[in-house]
């Protein structure tokens, strides 16, 4: 297999576990290691520069995760009590998905910082972004401690179960991204008896917008909507886990059909301006799609505003479709109120990202939901911005365990 | 000839088939509520008159992938085609009744009754005989063969079991039959690796042959052969002057447009049309301009496939001003599939 970071001759599987073993450098590493630390900071440096955070924008978003402020917040956010210590798990097995060429960082920058040993798999059909992490990450290795190169490893190697099964077998802990199919795949493969999966299975995640907060916001508040809209949508071709699949709109029925009207026409001006080209294959795809939802009886009217943005009346909003329908598809439907929406979420639902509720109104939500279903709630915008609290779990506990000392 | 169904001009057959197709989205709405339900949310209403070909509503072709589209009851499926065509996600599946399996090599033997005449010539396969032999592993590719055998008699084919040239049964076949009009049916690729290729290292004289051959030139565009490149050689190298490309789906079984005498040029029989979309207005795209292929045949009776947005570019050419009336126009290649990023590797019924 390909060693990708750090950077290196072919190795094997015996080799790596055997590397990993040995005791690094300087000792253990720790839950948020200062030698860790400073590697995760000069490596979030290289993807702010300007070249790299203007070419692949979602690089800089990871960069500002790792900056030394955000990683404090984050290691404070999981002191313990006294008489209870907080260590790394040991060995963790990362398996990300080969479509997001960025979501593997966070999980192993996180994982990381709780001290572990780390080995990620990166799939051979990665390219882009991934490419210029693992650039980032190499060069970052130049003026970072020696530990970081002995416990971090990242590889790739082409569909190998063997390779697979001797890494789950070594590991503490995996964390399997990539859907449904990648996580069934990967659990044929058995642990070691004290060792549990992370999974992030396929989810689904929403909009809503309530009419009476659109119609209590000013203009420059609506259009500001449809860019947040806009940004959770076709980043990563509303693909991503937290992509909105269809938007809601709660309220009065006559003040929604209005708001819809106005948010599709701010919609396609800002597709405009951000001069979004919708591929011609794409936009056969969507078509593939809508006709599909409305020949399964679900829509009842579907709309083309060029090939970027494609609106669909649905027949109930219980038929809200989960799937992908391509970029730029937007199923919409009206709820009286929030707790319509309580009987049609489902386990599978991630993200609703919202709009003009108040704090109070979306707490009621969650307690309605009552953990059923949809693990966020944020703001228009902010659908796609990752954070250590995902799909359920505090990823940093999930990452370390506990011992507890009483004398 | 006089049945033949490459008379009319663009105008003529542009009116006969605009009432045609206009009945048949009408029969279709009434037979498949999946079909109907897709023209209604699109606004169109029941019972809409249409200017144009033009103006009728499309499905995308990829729509028989992900959706089971029929316009006949259950029992009276009499055939069901699948292919996975080239996308390799699902295969499409094509709803026969018994009177479209008998219309649609009815109308295929009539398409190329044109450039074969009305009899039926000794044929030369260029493919293995395994390929109709070996049932387990039927494919599109055997289903093509087999087709198309009907329309030649005393078949030899040109590769042996192993998939090896059989050049002495090619060299037989020519012996017996070389002397007066035979049949040469193949996809391309394999026509020129295999009928090509040999009968210029054996100087095998093709000259009364009539080669009909299909399935897109990918293989050999990476090795600089076009269509103009591929009629040159096989004339300079062998002789062969009568070839026609055809280009047809299985969506739209028994429907092929065929390549006239002088070449470079696809021609619609007059049940049959192409128009070129825009990829960005989908609007109709005037002659010489490039865009999506859409075909339209009066045959699909049994299943709503009569107006399907292909996955192929292509350009027309001219209208009314080749070897045959109508349009005449050209495939320049496919739409780079659509992919997306996302978590997740597989998205359930996306990419079928």
């Amino acid at each position: 297999m390909k060693r990708r970071f750090p950077a290196g001759p072919d190795t094997n599987v015996d080799d790596l576990l055997a590397g990993l073993a040995s005791e690094p450098e300087g000792g253990r590493l720790k839950v948020g290691d200062e030698r860790i630390v400073d590697f995760l900071v000069s490596f979030a440096r290289k993807l702010l520069a300007p070249a790299t955070a203007r070419r692949y924008p979602e690089l800089a978003s990871l960069g500002f995760f790792l900056r030394r402020g955000e990683i404090a917040k984050v290691l404070r956010a999981v002191e313990t009590n006294p008489g209870v210590l907080r260590f790394p798990r040991g060995m963790v097995f990362h398996v990300p998905p080969a479509n997001v060429d960025t979501i593997f960082v966070y999980s192993w920058a996180l994982s990381a910082l709780a001290g572990n040993r780390n080995v990620v798999r990166i799939s051979p059909r990665s390219a882009g972004a991934a490419e210029a992490v693992v650039e980032a990450l190499n060069a970052a290795l130049a003026d970072a401690h020696p530990a970081v190169a002995q416990t971090q490893v990242m590889v790739t190697y082409d569909r190998d179960d063997k390779i697979t099964a001797a890494l789950s077998a070594a590991c503490d802990l995996r964390v399997i991204w990539g859907g449904d199919r990648a996580v069934t795949e990967v659990r044929k493969m058995p642990l070691a008896p004290h060792s549990r999966d992370v999974t992030f299975p396929d989810r689904a995640s929403f909009a809503a917008i309530s009419v009476a907060g659109w119609e209590a916001a000013t203009p420059e508040q609506r259009r500001d909507v449809a860019v947040g809209f806009y940004n959770d949508s076709y980043w990563f071709d509303q693909a991503a886990c937290a992509s909105p699949r269809a938007l809601f709109w709660v309220g009065d029925e006559k003040g929604a059909e209005a708001g819809r009207e106005e948010f599709r026409r701010l919609l396609i001006d800002v597709v405009a301006q951000k001069e979004l080209v919708v591929e011609p294959a794409m936009a056969v795809q969507k078509r593939v799609s809508a006709y599909g939802v409305a020949a399964d009886g679900h829509a009842t009217s579907i709309r083309f505003d060029g090939n970027a943005v494609a609106t669909l009346e649905l027949t109930s909003p219980g038929e809200v479709p989960r799937e992908w329908l391509g970029v730029g598809t937007f199923p919409l439907a009206t709820l009286p109120s929030l707790d319509a929406l309580v009987s049609l979420v489902e386990r599978k639902d991630q993200t609703l990202s919202v709009f003009g509720f108040s704090q109070q109104e979306l707490e009621d939500l969650a307690h309605d939901l009552a953990g059923r279903g949809i693990d966020r709630i944020v703001p228009f915008g902010s659908a796609l911005t990752f954070s250590e609290r995902w799909d359920g779990y505090d990823l940093l506990a999930e990452f370390t365990r506990l011992v507890t000392v009483q004398a | 000839m006089s049945d033949s169904v490459f008379g009319r001009s663009q105008v003529e057959r542009e009116s006969a088939l605009l009432t045609e197709l206009t009945e048949l989205t009408e029969h279709h709405r009434a037979h498949s509520v999946q079909y109907d339900r897709i023209l209604a949310s699109l606004g169109i209403e029941k019972g809409r008159r249409f200017d144009r070909l033009a103006d009728l509503p499309w499905l995308p072709v990829r729509m028989f992938k992900t959706h089971d589209l029929k316009s006949i009851p259950d029992d009276e499926v009499f055939k069901v085609l699948t292919s996975s065509g080239t996308t390799g996600a699902g295969a499409s599946r094509i709803y026969l009744d018994k009177e479209a399996a008998a219309v649609q090599p009815r109308m295929l033997g009539a398409t190329l009754r044109e450039v074969l005449g009305g009899k039926r010539l000794p044929m030369l396969m260029i493919d293995t005989i395994s390929i109709i032999k070996n049932r387990r592993s039927f494919s599109a590719r055997g289903a093509g063969v087999l087709g198309m055998a009907n329309f030649g008699r005393a078949h030899v084919y040109a590769l042996d079991e192993n998939d090896q040239p059989d050049v002495e049964a090619v060299k037989g076949f020519l012996e017996k039959h070389g002397g007066e009009p035979f049949l040469i049916f193949g996809f391309t690729f394999m026509v020129w690796q295999y009928l090509y290729e040999v009968a210029k290292e054996h100087k095998l004289d093709l000259s009364n042959g009539i080669l009909i051959h299909s399935g897109g030139w990918k293989k050999l565009i990476d090795i600089a052969v076009d269509n103009s490149e591929f009629r040159r050689r096989f004339a300079e190298d062998t002789g062969l002057t009568q070839i026609h490309n055809y280009y047809g789906m299985i969506e739209q079984i028994g429907t092929v447009f065929l390549e006239g005498p002088s070449g470079n040029s696809l021609y619609c029989p007059e049940f049959a049309e192409v128009i070129i979309r825009n990829p960005d207005t989908w609007e109709e795209q005037p002659v010489g301009e490039p865009g999506v292929i859409e075909v339209i045949s009066t045959l699909p009776r049994s299943y709503p496939g009569h107006v399907l947005l292909t996955e192929d570019l292509g350009v027309v050419h001219g209208i009314d001003d080749g070897d045959w009336p109508g349009k005449r126009f050209s495939v320049l290649g496919r739409l780079p599939r659509a992919e997306a990023r996302g978590c997740s590797d597989t998205f359930s019924g996306a990419v079928a």
